[in-house]
Parts: C-alpha cells; structure tokens; sequence
C-alpha cells in the first residue's frame, strides 16, 4: 500500500531541516540576539552594566535562592517520586496529576497565592512573625516561590527511573545483608542520580529566571530581595535595553557554564 | 501528559540526548541516534524500521511544517493586527482606539456611553472603541511600537514626551485647555485603619519601626509622583529652614524615608495589593487611587501631608494614527470631552482632582488643597528630574545603590 514517493530519502531530510530551523528560531536566535545586543556599544558599557553594585547584587542573590530551592526540590521532590512510585494508596492517582499543576499555573497566580496564604495576615504568617520573622518580601518568600514554579522538574525527571528499576539488584542487597540505608545510598540512589541531577538542572536554570511569582512576592530590595529577572524588567521599563541585555548575558552565561559542566561530570560518572 | 515508562522522556524538551545516555546504561535500553538533533522523534521510532517508521513519522513532520507555518504567520501577524484598526469602519460607524494607563480605566469606561450618546445625537454616528489598558510607560511603549491608538491617556507627561519623540503625537498636544492636563491628583500617604502610628508627613515615614510601601520609579514611571513628593517635601524643608532649596539635604531626606522601605513594588497596583494583604504601615501613592479603593469599602486612612506635590495626568490625540485611520474629527472631539464638565465629574468621582475650576470647585471639601503643595516646576521641570533624580547615576539610582 505505501508508494515509492513516501519512501523518498527526501523527507528525512525535509525533516530534520524543518527541525534544525525550528530551533534555530525559536532557540537560537533570541538568545545569540540577546548576547549580540549587549555588546552593540562594545566592551565597556557592556562592563559598566555589570558592574554596577545592583545589578551583580541581584545576579548573586538570585543564585543563591535558586541554588537553595533547587535543594528543596531535589530532596523533596525524591522523595514524593519514591512515594509516588513506591506506595499505592487512595488518591495516588490524583496526587500524581496534582504534580504537574505548577506548570499549568500562571506564576503571578502562585505569587498571588503565597501572599495570601503567608502574608502578616494568615495564621502561617502570623506565627512566623511572632517568632520573629517574616515570609514574604523577604528571603524566604523567594525561595518557596521558586520551589513552587520548579516543583515537579525532579519528581518527572526521577519517577521513570524508579518505574524502571531492576527489582532483583535491590532484593539482591537485602539477600546479602544490606541495611535499607546501605540499600539505598548504594544500590537505588546510583540509579535514579541521573535523573535526579537532570531534574535539579533543569529545576535550578528556571529558578534563576523566575519572575512572575518573584516579583510579587519580594520586596525587589537592591540586595536584598531584588533579584536578577526583576532587575532585567526594571531595566526594560526604565528604557535601559542595554543593561537589561547584559544582565542578562551575565545570566545566560552562567547557566550555560553550569547545565555544560553538570552534563560532563554526569556522563564521566556514567562511563565509570 | 502521560509518563511512557522510557527513561529520558519524562519531560519533553528537557535534555534528551544527554539523559538517555546516562539512563541507557542502567536499563540496558539502547535509543538510536543519541547526539542527532532529531533524536526525540528517532527515539520515538527506534523500534520500528524502514516504511513503518517513515509513516509514522510522517504526521509528525506534517505537524512540524504546520507549527513552523504558524510561527512565520505569527510574525507576519502582528503588523496584520495592528493594521486592523485602520480598517474602514462598517457604514455609518467609526472606530476609536483608545490607549490608557490602566489607573483610568473605571473613568474612562464611565466617560465612554456618555460620549457614544453625544456624537449620535451630533453626527448620528455610533462610535465604537476599542480600549487598551497598562501601566503608563508600558503603554507609551505599545504605541510608539505600533499599536495604533487615537486617543491616550497617560500617567505623566514623560510618556507623551516618549510618543512625541517618535513623531507621533504633534509637539502642540499642550495646546489644550489647562495644558493637556485632564486630571489632577496629589501624592499621599495611606495608612491603617485610624492611622495608629499618627503619621502626618513624609517625614515621619522616616520614623524608626514604620514599614514603608511604594513603587519602584524603574519598574512603573507612575512611581516618579510618589518619589518626587518625597524629594520636594525635602526640599521644602530645606527652604523653610535655610531660605534656599538643597538637594543634598532633599536627598538625605529621601535616603532616610528609604531606609523604612518595606517592599519597593512592581506598579502602584502592586503596593496597594501588598498594602491589602496586611503588609506595611504606611504607602506612598497617588490620592485617586486611595480613595478609589475606600470607595470600594477598603478601610485606611488618607494622609494628605502639608508638603506634597500636585499630580497631572495628560490626554492627547496620537496624530500619525488619526490621521492613517480618518478618525481626527472623532478622536478631538472625543479628547475635548474630557474637559466637558460630564466628564471632569465622572473624574471626580472615582477620586481624581478635576482639572476643570467648576468642577473642582463643586468637589473642593472632597479634595483639599495643602498649605505647601508645590508642582513639578517647583523640582525643576521634567527634563530636569528625569536628567538629576531618575537618569543612570540620578539620585534615585545613589539611594537604590545606597550611594551616599
């Protein structure tokens, strides 16, 4: 029933152009765009716009939430995988679709929500501030909505994994006499690390970029609760495009340095 | 989604190629072509070969070439859309694009049916808009960008400047009654309920423990009212003590009031959300907005210090979209409306200042004038408090950077 013209090696190549393109727009223009524009007056001002105090501030800060969310995310999001995986209970089913629902969230909805539920006004709020401290405008508002927005990158990236996995290398540890912390730290943490460390990845690179919940939830302090994305906006707003750019670049940059050297000691400890 | 049981393709769009190398190892699942950049769809193939495989890669190649058809129409698109404005009106009726910052919003959608009726009785044309609302800067933007508005309404005069840089609203636009201006307002201080912390000036936002909202002057321009207030109430100070107006001293005064900073906010809309959620004692924002919201049954106190400054809200014709579209005689007579005492009441009454005498002499008890009120002009004009106060190394940057 196929005709010759189907089998045309054409198509594959069709194909494959079709995809390259796509990505060259949709990927790799904006962003070599970005890095282009941000050196369209040459080094200095490029310099100038990371120097300022506000603005490496914001990048330094901003790295540090999101290296703190991601932290969260990856031990919580094990476990709720494992859990997820691992257990059958009423509501499973419910609490596995449930894990997606960041995503499907508008972040300023998120932000909106953390106010409301963490804000001087509730009674989580309202401990907190007996004891001395507040949530959110401050540090920790940052941080959950981070973690909020991130929320199921590592329990997607680590559930496949633990679905996979061989049962009899596990049951052969027990046989052997393995404790269930020997188990796990030797035995089932080597296999689901991958997925871990790319769930974390992906988690930690849209933390730092983070900016519908953030905004609303931070006081947008120069350094102490401004971070890099708000920055960006503030520049875009204040018709500084070249400052926004730079930061930018600055951002890009350092994601791209850390998603490139996370992937090379990934696969060297694959091969070993 | 459905999760297929096939390590590395939990999420798509994640990073594939590297993630099933590493997951291939364990479940000893080899996927072809690992590095190709058509890897997700090889891999979604690897088990079917030759015509099998073809076929079933054919829908999804058919779905790539329509996406990627999308995407070029989507850039073609935008100068379709903003085109339409200027398509010829169904007979008899006329199309009004109104561009405003999103403060005005509620004014305006009052002011509209009173128009439509107006220039029916006048012409017999039924006038229909199209509105648009954002934040003053942002919608400034949009219409230099092409977004084909007749008539805008912004926040402050600096985001008229921006359009008639761009050449397209006339240098004339304050050629109009009071200026260009259609409303007024003045910078004031919400407070709590009873105002608790007895707050009566900018200065005591300076007070030790008083957590302080207002929006960041960088991120909304509305935001260079409240921040202006502060700084020519210090300025004010200055005068009455010394006999001359000191920056220096302005900024300090600026500097202090920032150190009580709670949450420098996104947008005037942002702080007032913030404020309702219960953070803060005191926001620094525009009067219109604050009553607006007490209107609504919202419970604070108004503060309206001694020293503050005098907020003009500017409306012009955008001539170059007028003119494309053949819609100058509407969108004038429709920009003349605004000063039409229908219209300043309906202004007054959702909490601006009207700008015309008879009016804001009918609502004067409502809105007070302070002892010291002083004008941009008084700060040096525009241009001057953009190049000093908001410029890269203005004296908002010095307070921002904590540059002393």
């Amino acid at each position: 029933m196929q005709t010759s013209w189907l089998r045309h090696k054409g198509w594959t190549y069709g194909f494959r152009t079709t995809v390259l393109l796509y990505f060259v727009v949709l990927i790799v223009l904006p962003i070599a765009g970005v890095y282009a524009y941000a050196f369209t007056e040459g080094w200095m001002p490029f310099w100038e716009s990371i120097a300022d105090p506000i603005a490496w501030k914001a990048v330094l800060l901003t790295l540090k939430l999101a290296l703190i969310a991601t932290l969260v995310n990856v031990l919580i999001g094990t476990m709720i995988a494992w859990v997820l995986v691992r257990y059958r209970f009423h509501g499973r089913a419910v609490l596995n679709s449930l894990v997606d629902l960041p995503f499907a969230l508008p972040t300023a909805v998120g932000g909106l929500m953390i106010l409301l539920l963490l804000g001087p006004n509730s009674w989580i709020g309202g401990i907190a501030e007996k004891l001395g401290f507040t949530i959110v405008f401050h540090q920790p508002a940052i941080v959950i909505a981070m973690v909020f927005v991130t929320f199921p990158f590592v329990i997607r990236a680590i559930q496949p994994l633990l679905e996979e996995m061989d049962a009899s290398a596990e049951e052969a540890s027990y046989t052997l006499g393995a404790s269930r912390a020997a188990t796990f730290f030797r035995v089932i943490l080597p296999q689901i690390a991958p997925g871990i460390v790319g769930g974390a990845m992906l988690a930690f690179s849209r933390a730092l970029a983070e900016f519908g919940a953030v905004v609303l939830v931070a006081g947008n302090i120069p350094a102490k609760t401004l971070t890099a994305s708000v920055f960006i906006y503030g520049e875009v707003e204040s018709d500084n495009n070249l400052g926004a750019a730079a930061v930018s670049v600055l951002l890009l940059t350092l994601s791209l340095l850390i998603l490139w050297f996370i992937n090379r000691v990934q696969r060297r400890g694959g091969r070993a | 989604m459905r999760l297929e049981r096939k390590p590395g393709r939990a999420i798509p769009g994640q990073k594939l190629a590297a993630q099933s190398e590493a997951a291939s190892g364990i479940d000893g699942v080899k996927l072809k072509g690992g590095g190709d950049p058509a890897a997700f769809e090889q891999d979604k193939a690897s088990n079917k070969r030759g015509g099998r495989a073809l076929r079933k890669r054919l829908p999804t190649f058919a779905a790539s070439l329509v996406l990627l058809g999308s995407l070029l129409a989507g850039c073609g698109g935008e100068t379709g859309l903003a085109e339409s404005g200027g398509a010829p009106a169904p007979q008899g009726d006329v199309t009004l694009v109104i561009g405003a910052y999103s403060v005005v919003k509620d004014s305006v959608q009052d002011i509209i049916p009173l128009f439509q009726q107006k220039w029916r009785e006048e012409t017999g044309q039924t006038v229909v808009f199209e509105e648009s609302y954002e934040a003053s800067g942002t919608q400034a933007r949009a219409i230099v960008g092409g977004f084909e508005a007749d008539v805008t309404l912004l926040s402050l005069e600096g985001d008229i400047d921006k359009l008639t840089k761009a050449g397209l609203v006339d240098k004339t636009w304050k050629n109009k009654p009071e200026g260009g201006m259609i409303t007024r307002s003045v910078a004031v201080i919400g407070t709590r309920e009873g105002n608790p912390l007895g707050i009566r000036s900018f200065a005591d936002l300076a007070k030790p423990g008083v957590k302080v909202l207002y929006p960041n002057p960088k991120t909304s321009g509305g935001a260079q009212w409240d921040i202006n207030a502060i700084y020519g109430a210090g300025l004010k100070e200055s005068e009455r003590e010394t006999g001359a107006k000191d920056p220096a001293f302005a900024k300090a005064f600026l500097q202090s009031v920032h150190a009580n900073i709670e949450s420098l906010d996104k947008s005037g809309r942002a702080s007032m959300a913030a404020f309702e959620y219960g953070v803060g004692d005191a926001l620094v924002t525009y009067e219109n907005e604050l009553v607006a919201r007490i209107h609504q049954g919202a419970k604070y106190g108004v503060v309206v210090p001694d020293d503050t400054i005098l907020i003009e809200n500017p409306a012009a014709v955008v001539d170059e979209n007028v003119d494309k579209h053949g819609t100058r005689d509407v969108a004038e007579a429709f920009l003349d409306f605004l000063w039409s005492e229908q219209a300043q009441r309906v202004f007054a009454e959702n909490g601006f200042r009207p700008t015309d005498p008879a009016v804001y002499a009918e609502f004067q008890a409502d809105y007070p004038e302070p002892p010291g009120l002083f004008d941009i002009d008084y700060l040096g004009g525009w241009s001057e408090v953009r190049e000093k106060l908001y410029s890269k190394r203005g004296v908002w940057y010095e307070v921002l950077a904590g540059v002393s």
